[in-house]
């Protein structure tokens, strides 16, 4: 079944003049991102645009030496790590509850769990913001931390618990017989058999939590709580303008780790995107 | 309680009360067990969706400005039913994430639908993907540039000589529109081609080729046995994907700020300005609660159902 599967009727051609073009539609951008990033600014806004720009690394030197990126990158990563962590630690033991126990309310806490997806940012933004602000949270990584666990916590519970039910029984029944407690079972057994799934949620959390945009504008005001995404919004260099080499290039630095690790889980990601709807 | 393992039950049955009573006791912690493990994750659920919800329904009642909170009964409610401004964002909403939403699941079947049985399937994924990855402000910020600062789309065009002099696409709503639009196929269209792509390779081969052997075409083959196959996962996919269109808010606060004349502004952005822009929070809130009465209605009729019928 490797062999080109040719249905009657399909033209070759037209297969890849398709899948050609939107890979072109894909990378062209791409590319262009990149020819931005490694342009001089003078180039970037010009009464005619300029395709083949001279290369310079004047947005690499204006990163590091003119911004604390390493500031901002630090508190991206401290975040979204610990927004995952929280996450885990509370999604591991509910989705094991989800998947192996009957108790009434079992299926109306699932889909509570699930529907708390589904909640617009915008909707809640405004007495979040005023429950940091009354905590005194506002502005510091730790209330980051608390919204990108509370918008992941949904979908990575049920990629987690979705695993968990391909586990069979019997492997826990022996356990059980052994005399090994619930937790146990858990914690030695599950856990090591769904990794794969753990480390697919985590994958997909971490992306949702670099993407998020709007809580972390409402809370982070000042570069002390600054991630990656909200250091690209404040490029915009007061009376200089936006300064679009910078985006470009520190995009793309960001770009590089989440695609190596996306690559490295590809075949789980379809699960993990439908939340373990569809098995891929 | 199926699964819980009465391992207690042996010898301990034939002892006196007081181990009975411990039996007992056990027997409830049991039960308790799998609430005390889904707790925690609820608990903070709640935090999140509950709290704020009570909180705007509360704030939604006051006038909200700077000083103490002043009760108005239902005068913002009253007001935003009156609203142009809120009933444009609702349809600018309706508008640009149907279209979009429309084009992506068309544009992500078809192509699903050549890539899945191609050798180079893996390849594809990939190359598909990198949209995806790219931080969506970023993406949000080149588009800006390269549409409206740069004028890159227009100079193209202009080049190719299908028009004359600049493209006004900053000052046109069906321009903006299409932009914000472009965008989001651009980004999000390889979610759903992934989805597709493994829902694809997932179905049976045998239905397929039995039917070829009859003489199917490959077009019927797609359409009368492997579209109706997927129809639960387009459905789920649909929805989660639904769900941040709607929601749409980087793309606008970059690319547009709901300009021109509100015609990009949707709602999320709409609840922003209010609030955050104008510090009218109590009429930012009511627009709030409206927009959480429409979402719980649609979860509880569309989603239940399509993320029931897809796990069976």
């Amino acid at each position: 079944m490797a062999s080109v599967r040719r249905k009657k009727g399909e033209n070759l051609l037209v297969r890849y003049l398709i899948l050609g073009g939107w890979a072109l539609f894909c990378l062209v951008p791409v590319l262009w991102f990149l020819s931005i990033g490694l342009r001089p600014r003078t180039e970037i806004i010009t009464p005619q645009p300029i395709y083949w720009p001279t290369f310079s690394l004047d947005a690499w030197h204006m990163i590091w030496e003119d911004w604390p990126m390493w500031q901002y990158l630090r508190n991206s990563v401290l975040a979204i790590l610990g927004s995952v962590l929280i996450d885990l630690v509370l999604a591991i033991p509910a989705a094991y509850a989800l998947a192996r126990y009957e108790f009434r309310g079992r299926d109306d806490i699932a889909f509570y769990i699930l529907s708390t997806r589904m909640m617009a940012p915008a909707i809640v933004a405004i007495p979040i913001f005023f429950l940091f602000r009354n905590l005194g949270l506002l502005d510091t990584i730790w209330a980051l931390m608390l919204v990108y666990a509370a918008i992941n916590l949904s979908f990575v519970t049920w990629i987690i618990r979705s695993y968990m039910l391909d586990i069979p029984k019997e492997l826990e029944d022996a356990a059980r017989t052994d005399g090994a407690s619930d937790l146990r079972i858990l914690w030695e057994i599950i856990i090591p058999a769904i990794l794969p799934g753990i480390i697919t949620a985590a994958v997909i959390a971490m992306i949702f939590a670099i993407n998020e945009f709007l809580f972390t504008l409402l809370i982070a005001s000042t570069p002390d709580a600054y991630t990656m995404s909200m250091a690209l919004a404040n490029f915009t260099g007061g009376s200089d303008g936006v300064i679009y080499n910078a985006i470009a290039l520190v995009a793309f630095l960001a770009f590089l780790p989440v695609f190596l690790v996306v690559v490295a889980i590809q075949k789980h990601l379809s699960r993990g995107l439908t939340m373990g709807a569809v098995k891929g | 309680m199926t699964d819980t393992p009465l391992r207690d039950v042996g010898p301990a049955a034939a002892a006196g009360p007081a181990s009975q009573i411990r039996r007992r006791r056990s027997r409830r912690m049991k039960a308790l067990f799998p609430y005390l493990l889904v707790a925690p994750a609820v608990i903070y659920l709640l935090g999140i969706t509950l709290y704020p919800g009570i909180y705007a329904i509360i704030q939604s009642f006051h006038a909200v400005k700077f000083g103490p909170w002043q009760p108005v009964g239902f005068d913002n409610y009253v007001r935003l039913m009156g609203d142009y401004q809120f009933w444009g964002a609702l349809w600018n909403t309706f508008v640009i994430g149907s279209i979009s939403l429309t084009l992506q699941c068309v544009l992500a079947l078809i192509l699903a639908f050549y890539a899945y049985r191609d050798p180079w399937v893996q390849g594809w994924r990939i190359v598909f993907l990198v949209p995806m990855l790219f931080m969506p402000s970023a993406v949000a910020f080149i588009y800006k540039l390269s549409f409206l600062d740069a004028r890159v789309f227009s100079d193209l065009l202009q080049r190719i000589g299908l028009i004359d002099g600049n493209l006004a696409i900053q000052s046109s709503v069906w321009g903006s529109r299409a932009l914000l639009i472009l965008a989001d196929v651009w980004q999000w269209t390889p979610f759903l081609f992934i989805i597709f792509v493994a829902a694809l390779q997932g179905q049976d081969e045998e239905v397929e080729e039995a039917a070829r052997l009859d003489g199917a075409s490959w077009f019927s083959i797609f359409w009368n046995i492997s579209l109706p196959l997927m129809k639960p996962v387009i459905a789920v996919a649909l929805i989660l994907r639904g769900i941040d269109i709607t929601t749409m808010f980087t793309n606008v606060f970059i690319i547009t700020k709901g300009g021109p004349a509100f015609g990009t502004e949707t709602i999320s952005y709409f609840i922003y300005r209010t609030g955050f822009k104008f510090f009218n929070f109590g009429y930012a809130s009511a627009a709030s609660v409206v927009m959480l009465i429409l979402t719980i209605i649609i979860a509880q009729v569309v989603v239940k159902r399509a993320f029931v019928s897809a796990r069976n």
